[in-house]
């Protein structure tokens, strides 16, 4: 027989056992590098985890301003969901006189608060007793857990996740994972021969239309970390080969968790969603344990295609494709018939897009990603999906952002404008401790473009005259609120030559004004007139000490020819309104590791940078800017017998209208303008001042502590002359002073030293 | 006496000040208060020198009038705790956690539930001084200083605090090195604990 054989055939033979062996040494070879790239690869899988952005989490205590609806309301927001019964955490339950509710457990950087189950009982003012239900322990108090409202992730990646431990997801999760994907999960060894046939069958009878995929769970996951989407037989080979190995390495556990957390879910512009912990977030606006069956099919039913399945696109697709998966479910004997009969009829459950708690505020979490960029190293921030804690008030958000979606039509409407026209920025601070509460930086206020709360830098205008006062009445030998100003016109030749001569906005001069009154009705030629005495570096240095970096030292900067952002208003503001104390505006308070360890917290800084008596004075002026002045409009809006303190800001032409104001616990500003800088025809009043107003009622801002600091001293003034007052006189009034400056001389209508006890007592009772 | 405008003040207040006034007869005092004008309506809060009113002094009773409110003693004895400045259950709640937290010498911590707590009552003088105490601990002298100071702001001319306010200043300059401004400071404390010590009965 060997004769038989030609030699070329001998050689053919010894030529492919040759050929045989390189191919399996080679083999050998690629299998034993592929097995440590594996091994490598996957130890090495580092999750592109984004950090994690949260607002401030609602304190509830007796006596906090909160009433039972709006405790209702924002449980909806963290999405709560009301039931019959309370059924687990993340449900309420309305009982005749009481909400009751099963608060979620979370870590907050002082340590855990446990789930526990609250009646909540209010008032009109707000709430009013909350108990532990199943004891008579009443609580002191206790925090909801806080909105998630972002991520912030590196600008060369889109991919967001929240990570989730297999042992802590509902373990109908991968029960239903398994059974849609990959049956025999348990007991292949990464790839199934019987899928692969099945699929092959089930395609070789299929013409066109979706092809079905034979790949394990093992195999999605490899291809999804390490291979291109590339459909060819080698990029499959290599696939299959990866999962044998690494199977191999990596438990059953660990392949499922990895899955868990890598697989793509759905895409959010630019952000791609991943893994099934922020899925859940992202269409159901709560945590994964609390999703219902239907929920769980859902998003394992999108997995197959989530661009396809995109459930706000395609509702019915899904409908259809999460109906059978729930059919699936019932098969495999995950839930029962009658289940599935219920969950089938439920509907989809996908919340609103953008307005499902995630990227909602998009000018606050850009605040957010500046603050945070000089504290954290990009990559970490992209990666270590660290958990920012931030003063973000949602309700207070809610709040800023329907005055300006309801008010810039009306105003619109008003001066005749085309709808759309305006744009509108605001932000919202706490006096003490300057926490940024709320912000919006574009009439469209889910829009992440352009800020104009940080970014947009206007003209202040009459913005800048509080600091021109406050400079006059530190200097209480020369001034004081009383002080009379000649309103008369002034021309100044500027160092380039040119003329510079300010007008009043009304065109009109108003004879000699007492020094408050020219700040309450924005007079301008006072102001330069004051501006000018006590010269350009003092008003300078009051504006830089109250928190604005630069200002010009220009006497047009006595008017407002100072560019400025909504956010540096708000700045400066806060320290006139802090009684002279500045504390830079945080918007984070702390950052937590993804483990729930605090990394940091961030205590906010305190200085007291502007004089407190004269401080004290100038926004007693700025009161009366609300109660007789520009801005008296608010008197109709705001609560009645509180004092609330701000200024008009109107630039040339009325480009801009402007107001910032604050009371007891808010600072707020709102600008009103174009983008393109046209006038609008608004002033400050006109424009800005309606939607402040609303605002600081909406707020619940709390009126002005009219306490005066030590240095204060009230006397009784003749308005006229500005001079002291005495029984003789009708209509004094009570205007404080810097002490040591009060005026010691008589108003002409005072019989000074004539009035005895007596007239004191009947003035008393009169 | 022109310190008081009458015209402008409410119906409630001028009782105050008269109370005040007849006070300040039968205790000798030629002295008004000066301070807080605009929203005594509660205790009036007489100057450090003040000696408290002798309750069998003759009290000057007009004719035709209706008999003068009863007043409450004056307040001399300054709340010396959150709890005595009536702070709200939460604040006490937070009060106790922060001053676990300072048993545990975690001073970080404690910064924050006081910060917690004054997100509830921002001008509350008694917590500002706790967060300039909590500043101390964490050698933040200058932030210890600036909360002392806001903390004398808002404490309404309660002297007792305003004191303890300017030790703590002391205390914070002499880290920062400021022997003069450390030296004022305690000379600042120490009139005013002179003058407690005159006024208390």
């Amino acid at each position: 027989m060997i004769r038989i054989i030609s030699p070329l055939l001998r050689w053919l033979i010894i030529g492919l056992a040759i050929a045989a062996s390189v191919g399996v040494v080679a083999l050998s070879l690629w299998l034993i590098q592929l097995d440590k790239e594996v091994r490598v690869r996957f130890a090495g899988v580092k999750w592109v985890l984004p950090a994690q952005v949260y607002a401030a989490p609602m304190d509830l205590y007796p006596g906090a301003p909160i009433t039972v609806p709006e405790l209702r309301r924002e449980l909806d927001r963290l999405g709560y969901r009301l039931s019959d019964e309370l059924s687990g955490p993340g449900t309420y339950q309305i009982a005749t006189d009481e909400l009751r509710v099963d608060v979620r457990a979370f870590s907050f950087w002082d340590g855990p608060q446990k789930e526990q189950r609250v009646a909540f009982r209010g008032d009109a003012s707000g709430l009013t007793t909350i108990r532990a239900m199943g004891s008579d322990q009443s609580i002191d108090l206790m925090r909801l857990d806080p909105m998630l409202i972002g991520s912030i992730y590196p600008s060369h990646s889109a991919e967001d996740r929240v990570l989730v431990k297999l042992d802590e997801v509902p373990p109908l999760l991968p029960a239903t994972l398994i059974q849609v994907e990959d049956r025999a999960f348990e007991e292949h060894y990464g790839v199934s021969l019987k899928g692969i046939l099945r699929a092959a069958v089930t395609n070789a009878f299929r013409d066109g239309g979706r092809k079905q995929g034979g790949s394990t769970i093992t195999q999605q996951l490899i291809k999804n970390l390490f291979l291109s989407n590339e459909q060819s037989y080698a990029r499959k080979i290599r696939e299959a080969l990866m999962a044998v190995l690494l199977e191999r390495h990596v438990s059953k556990h660990d392949i499922l968790e990895a899955y868990l957390n890598e697989v793509w879910l759905g895409q959010d512009g630019n952000r791609a969603i991943h893994g099934f912990g922020l899925a859940s977030q992202f269409y159901f606006n709560k945590p994964l344990n609390e999703l219902r069956p239907a929920e769980v099919a859902l998003l394992v039913g999108i997995a197959k295609g989530p661009t396809v399945y995109n459930p706000r696109k395609h509702p019915d697709r899904v409908r259809e494709r999460r109906d059978l998966v729930l059919k699936l479910m019932e098969e495999g004997g995950l839930i029962r018939a009658d289940e599935r009969e219920v969950e089938s009829l439920s509907p989809l459950g996908v919340q609103n897009g953008k307005a499902g708690g995630v990227e909602r505020y998009p000018a606050f979490i850009d605040l957010v990603r500046r603050q945070i960029k000089g504290l954290y190293r990009e990559e970490d921030l992209g990666s270590e999906g660290l958990r920012i804690f931030t003063t973000l008030d949602p309700r207070a958000q809610e709040r800023l952002e329907a005055r300006i979606v309801a008010d810039l039509p009306d105003l619109e409407k008003g001066r005749q404008l085309k709808a759309g026209t305006l744009q509108a920025a605001g932000v919202v601070t706490s006096v003490e401790g300057g926490e940024v509460l709320a912000m919006v930086g574009d009439r469209n206020v889910r829009f992440p473009g352009f800020n104009r709360a940080l970014d947009s830098q206007r003209p202040i205008g009459s913005l800048a005259k509080p600091f021109v006062y406050l400079a006059a009445l530190a200097d209480p030998g020369r001034y004081n609120l009383y002080s009379l100003i000649a309103d008369e016109p002034i021309e100044l030749r500027m160092p380039n030559g040119s003329r510079w001569a300010p007008k009043n906005y009304d065109r009109r001069l108003h004879g000699t004004v007492p020094l408050y009154a020219a700040l309450a009705k924005s007079y301008n030629l006072p102001t330069v007139r004051i501006g000018l005495d006590v010269g350009v570096d003092r008003v300078h240095d009051l504006l830089q000490a109250a928190g604005l970096q630069g200002p010009p030292r220009l006497p047009s900067m006595f008017l407002g020819a100072i560019n400025a952002s909504p956010l540096d208003v708000a700045q400066i503001y806060s320290t006139l309104a802090a009684n002279g104390y500045l504390t830079p505006l945080l918007a984070i308070r702390e950052v937590m590791t993804k483990e729930g360890q605090p990394l940091s917290r961030y205590s906010f800084q305190l200085k007291q940078t502007l004089p407190e008596g004269p401080v004290y004075l100038t926004n007693w002026a700025m009161q009366k800017v609300i109660e007789f002045g520009t801005a008296r409009w608010a008197v109709s809006v705001l609560p009645a017998g509180q004092q609330y303190a701000g200024k008009t800001g109107t630039t040339d032409d009325a480009r801009d209208s402007w107001f910032a104001g604050f009371g007891g616990d808010r600072v707020a500003v709102v600008w009103v303008g174009r983008d393109d800088n046209k006038p609008v025809g608004l002033d400050g009043a006109a424009g800005a001042l309606r939607i402040w107003g609303r605002l600081m009622r909406d707020l619940n801002a709390r009126g002005l502590d009219l306490t005066a600091p030590a240095g204060i001293v009230e006397a009784s003034i003749d308005p006229q002359s500005g001079l002291l007052a005495d029984n003789g006189c009708a209509g004094a009034i009570s205007v404080p002073f810097m002490a040591g400056a009060v005026p010691t001389s008589y108003a002409p209508c005072a019989d000074a030293g004539q009035s005895g006890p007596l007239d004191w007592l009947k003035d008393i009772f009169r | 006496m022109n310190l008081f405008s009458w015209p402008a003040m409410g119906f409630r207040l001028r009782l105050a000040a008269l109370g005040a006034l007849t006070l300040a007869v039968a205790g000798c005092v030629s002295e008004a208060p000066v301070r807080t004008p605009r929203t005594t309506g509660q205790v009036l809060v007489p100057p450090a020198a003040a000696k408290p009113a002798r309750p069998e002094a003759p009290v000057v009773q007009p004719p035709l009038l209706p008999p003068p409110p009863v007043m409450p003693p004056v307040a001399v004895d300054y709340p010396k705790t959150l709890a005595a400045a009536g702070a709200a259950a939460p604040v006490l709640a937070l009060a106790r956690q922060a001053q676990q937290s300072r048993a545990a010498g975690q001073h970080d911590a404690a910064l924050g539930q006081w910060q917690r707590a004054l997100r509830i009552e921002p001008r509350n003088a008694f917590l500002w001084h706790e967060i300039a105490v909590t500043h101390l601990k964490l050698k933040h002298a200058g932030q210890a200083e600036s909360a002392a100071q806001k903390s004398t702001s808002l404490a309404h001319g309660n002297l007792w605090l305003e004191a303890q306010n300017w030790r703590l200043i002391a205390t914070a300059r002499r880290v920062l090195l400021d022997v003069t401004g450390a030296e004022a400071a305690t000379a600042r404390a120490d009139s005013l604990s002179a003058g407690l010590a005159t006024a208390s009965p």
